[in-house]
């Protein structure tokens, strides 16, 4: 089957662009400390606001160029003509450890002498938005699959039970999804945020958060479920089962649930942006990841300020570009994937 | 930028009809009072609409209610008071009182009124008036700051009538800060509000439901008077027509018709309005400077430095040995032992870069703060306090004398070998502050020591520091300027924003009881010399000691539209504190 699912990707174009850029986004995420010249912390407070840097290419070599600060009180640089400082590929810098395991000190590349390099500008403390766009990601982005893994495990525990055994079991969890569904989202997950903030360290909100989003979200996919295992029941590949004798656990876990993991595999995938964009959401107002950590929502929360805009400080809202793209790959594979996995209802023209 | 404009057009194609009163109303003009007091100005010509913004909404018009700035300040538009603080020169000038004298005693004042001078709706003003404030404030049934404010030692100040103009203020002891405490006193109309005395409803009077159905009622002596406010919109104030001041050449002040105040919904909204010309004066923070700048030759306007702010920013260590109330001390043991340390708090400061901090974050418009008051303070500001400049290895000489040990992990130690780490705890609302608080923990980081940062809402920040005490450092801001007087709940040992360890039975360190007996002497003698020798005192011991770590203070700006004249701004306090000599030659915005 699932060959199948990726023979059928490898025919539609915007699938396979989409999960291509994501695998790749993720892997960045999962190298971030080897990617980024330097830390997510580092700050330089004489280059605050710092225009991405570009790179030239000059004797052979591929060279950063330098800038100075020409108006200290509108933060304006300006390009130091014929000086730049080639590039240093695959040398020490700052150690870290790389899977949060492997201790390492090899960065792809760096600048001699401490020379600023950022490709993607600096932000109001002098830190290298490229590097926290790096490690942000890694935050922003396993958010969602931690996150869409609980909700299908709640989804599928709950849903496939209710739908099987029926009676009061099917009315009880029925009816608590309709509470989590009637209840507004955002307002339930700042209360839960607020009541739980105080038991948790800063540096657990992730967790925190995961948790909170996923207790959210898995009401949908159980009801999808329960509808799925209900139409499943009367089939008659069911009905010989349990006349061959099979228990109703072995139904469930072997023939029953089986079937919904197609459904499954779109709806995780087209529901992952939700989580990115709850984080996001979360962190924009304060309440999610808090620094000095990054996370893509609170750089962009922190872009939102007049001087941002008026002065141009463009890349600082990069982010937000990140979550663009990252959500449209998502949504992209996910249609991909449902015409793959379901060909009736694949769309005409295609 | 074409969206920009297209956006402000809108905005003034929609606004400019309802804000301006209808024109070609007249102002009546009546007789000048005979204790007329006479403006040094330029002469200038009447006419015109001063528009300016604020955040937020008056929540009264009642002085005896009002506890915020948003309200005191509109209060400050139309209620006078005996005298006048000058913010320029922070001297006392007459107001409603053209003169005074002090007796040998240094605790009688005798005030003489202006004579002729009339309420908005042309009743006399008389010492009946200021008497029957001072009853007011003094009366158990209305509970208000002003009661506070004007007693020493909880005992109330004694109030005479000698005759129509004449009043007579007693102090129960030498009371240093006198003049300033009734200069800040609104003086109430009898005439208008005794009754409501009288049956006990005096707190519910002038409040902004009255403000919005009966504005002249909120009888004025101060430049204007209340026209019109329609909640969320604007606040609308005319000029009051007996006003007591005018120009060299007759002419009554105020020169303006109207002063028209927007109320936005926040600092940022207030900001852009005046950036695309649609007030005539803001105040700035120093961030927005540069990009405000650019607008002003488009909508003719300059921006004004005021100096350093008045503002103080600082970090500081619980000091409090207390326990809660299952018994677990606020502060752990062995922190609480670093925190004491005189030596580990100036390590701590000198490793601090206020200099890269006023670069970067500030874009170079502050300068590093040493002391509990900012050179915005000209009166009281001592510039002898000690002085931490950016220090790295003086940092780990002060800490190596203190016991604390670098160890081979980068990790600094202190005797028993516990690993120094704290958290520090600051507001999350306040951007500029966030960033120094990353910055803060980067350059403890170089000394070895772990800072964890912990972001909390003002309200569950305010909490823990005077309620709960269960915190280990803190990042606020404290805003200075004005008597020494005003700080005593933070100087002395008893107060309440004695954040180290507030409300001491006794004080803890002979420090502490140095500064309480400075505090206590400055507020009991009338002599300038001698309050400025004890406060200048109080500045260089909390400099020494630093239970504050002061961070950098913020240069204050303000802009101002270019047609304006006559304009002073003072470097404390309001934007512009003359506003009723005001004039423009060109009376179309």
């Amino acid at each position: 089957m699932v060959a199948d699912i990726f023979r059928s990707l490898l025919r539609r174009p915007a699938g396979l662009i989409s999960a291509a850029l994501l695998g790749l986004l993720y892997a960045m995420a999962l190298f971030a400390p080897f990617l980024s010249p330097t830390t997510p912390s580092a700050q330089n407070l004489d280059r605050t606001y710092h225009p991405p840097t570009a790179l030239v290419w000059q004797d052979g070599h591929l060279c950063v160029q330098l800038y100075q600060l020409v108006d200290p009180s509108t933060a304006a640089y300006q390009p130091l003509p014929d000086r730049s400082v080639p590039l240093r590929w695959f040398s020490e810098g700052p150690s870290y450890k790389l899977f949060g395991l492997i201790p390492a000190n090899r960065h792809l590349f760096t600048v001699p002498d401490s020379h600023p390099i950022y490709l993607l500008g600096s932000d109001a403390t002098g830190r290298d938005v490229y590097t926290r766009l790096l490690y942000g990601a890694g935050i922003s982005l396993s958010i969602g699959l931690i996150g869409v893994f609980l909700t299908s495990l709640l989804g599928l525990t709950i849903g496939g039970l209710a739908g099987y055994l029926g009676g009061w079991p099917d009315s009880l969890a029925m009816r608590l999804t309709e509470f989590l569904m009637a209840v507004p989202g955002l307002y339930l997950l700042l209360a839960l945020r607020a009541a739980l903030s105080s038991r948790f360290p800063s540096d657990a909100t992730f967790l925190l958060i995961v948790v909170i989003l996923s207790a959210l979200g898995w009401a949908g996919t159980a009801r999808v479920v329960r509808g799925l295992v209900l139409s499943l029941r009367e089939r008659p590949f069911i009905l010989a089962a349990s006349i061959i004798g099979q228990r109703p656990w072995t139904i469930l876990f072997r023939h029953l649930l089986p079937n919904t993991f197609s459904y499954l595999i779109v709806a995780a995938t087209l529901s992952v942006p939700g989580y990115i964009l709850g984080e996001a959401a979360l962190s924009f107002l304060g309440l999610g990841i808090q620094e000095p950590a990054s996370s893509w929502g609170l750089m962009l929360g922190q872009a939102q300020d007049i001087k941002i805009f008026m002065l141009n400080f463009w890349w600082l809202l990069t982010p937000g570009a990140a979550i663009i793209l990252t959500v449209i790959a998502f949504n992209l594979l996910g249609d991909a994937l449902r015409d793959a996995v379901d060909p009736r209802f694949r769309l005409p023209g295609k | 930028m074409h969206f920009r404009t297209l956006l402000l057009l809108a905005l003034v194609a929609v606004t400019p009809q309802a804000c301006a009163p209808k024109a070609k109303e007249v102002r009546p003009n009546h007789p000048l009072p005979r204790g007329l007091d006479t403006s040094r100005a330029e002469p200038g010509r009447r006419g015109g609409v001063f528009i300016d913004s604020t955040p937020g909404e008056p929540s009264t018009f009642n002085p005896l209610v009002s506890e915020d700035a948003t309200s005191s300040g509109f209060i400050g538009l139309f209620l006078d008071s005996l005298v006048h603080n000058n913010p320029v020169t922070q001297e006392v000038e007459p107001g409603l009182a053209s003169r005074w004298q002090i007796a040998p005693d240094n605790k009688t004042f005798t005030f003489h009124l202006r004579p002729g001078v009339l309420w908005s709706d042309g009743h006399p003003f008389t010492a009946d008036d200021v008497v029957f404030t001072f009853q007011a404030i003094y009366d158990p049934r209305f509970p208000n700051r002003a009661a506070f404010d004007l007693s020493v030692d909880g005992k109330k100040f004694t109030i005479e009538k000698i005759d129509e103009l004449t009043v007579r203020l007693t102090t129960p002891e030498i009371y240093a800060p006198f003049l300033e405490t009734v200069g800040g006193v609104g003086l109430l109309p009898k005439h208008e509000l005794e009754p409501a005395f009288r049956d006990g409803s005096l707190l519910k009077a002038w409040n902004v439901s009255l403000a919005q159905k009966e504005p002249r009622r909120l009888l004025a002596t101060g430049a204007f008077r209340l026209r019109s406010y329609q909640p969320a919109e604007r606040i609308v104030f005319e000029a009051n027509p007996h006003y007591w001041r005018a120009d060299a050449q007759g002419v009554r002040l105020p020169y303006v018709d109207y002063l028209v105040t927007k109320l936005v919904k926040d600092a940022n909204a207030s900001t852009l309005a005046f950036a695309t010309g649609q007030t005539d004066a803001e105040g700035l923070s120093p961030d927005n400077v540069a990009w405000i700048d650019r607008y002003a030759s488009r909508y003719g306007f300059s921006v004004f430095n005021r100096g350093p702010s008045p503002n103080t920013g600082f970090i500081w260590f619980n000091q409090n040995p207390g326990r809660d109330t299952s018994g677990k001390p606020f502060v752990a043991p062995h922190k609480l032992t670093w925190f004491t340390d005189r030596r580990f708090r100036q390590a701590i400061s000198h490793g601090i870069d206020r200099e890269g901090l006023v670069r970067g974050v500030l874009f170079g418009r502050g300068q590093p703060l040493w002391g509990p008051e900012t050179p915005a303070n000209k009166k009281w500001y001592n510039p002898n306090v000690t002085q931490y400049p950016y220090n790295p290895a003086r940092s780990k000489e002060l800490l190596a004398q203190a016991g604390f040990q670098l160890g081979p992990d980068r990790k600094l130690r202190d005797r028993l070998g516990n690993v120094v780490e704290f958290t520090l705890n600051t507001n999350q609302e306040n951007q500029l502050r966030a960033n120094m608080a990353t910055a803060f923990k980067e350059n403890m980081r170089d000394l070895g020591i772990t800072v964890n940062l912990s972001f909390l809402d003002f309200g569950t920040l305010v909490g823990k520091i005077q309620d709960s005490y269960d915190y280990e450092a803190g990042m606020l801001g404290l805003t200075g300027g004005g008597d020494p007087a005003g700080g005593i709940s933070v100087f002395s040992s008893k107060g309440r924003l004695h954040q180290w360890y507030p409300n001491q039975k006794t004080p803890a360190t002979p420090w502490e009881a140095r500064i309480d007996q400075l505090m206590s002497d400055q507020l009991h003698t009338l002599d300038y010399p001698t309050r400025k020798k004890y406060f200048d005192e109080v500045q260089k011991i909390m400099s020494d000691e630093t239970p504050y770590i002061y961070l950098v203070t913020a240069n204050a700006y303000v802009g101002l539209k270019d047609r304006w004249k006559n304009i002073r701004i003072p470097p404390l306090g309001s934007l512009i504190w003359n506003l009723d000599e005001l004039w423009t030659p060109l009376l179309t915005p």
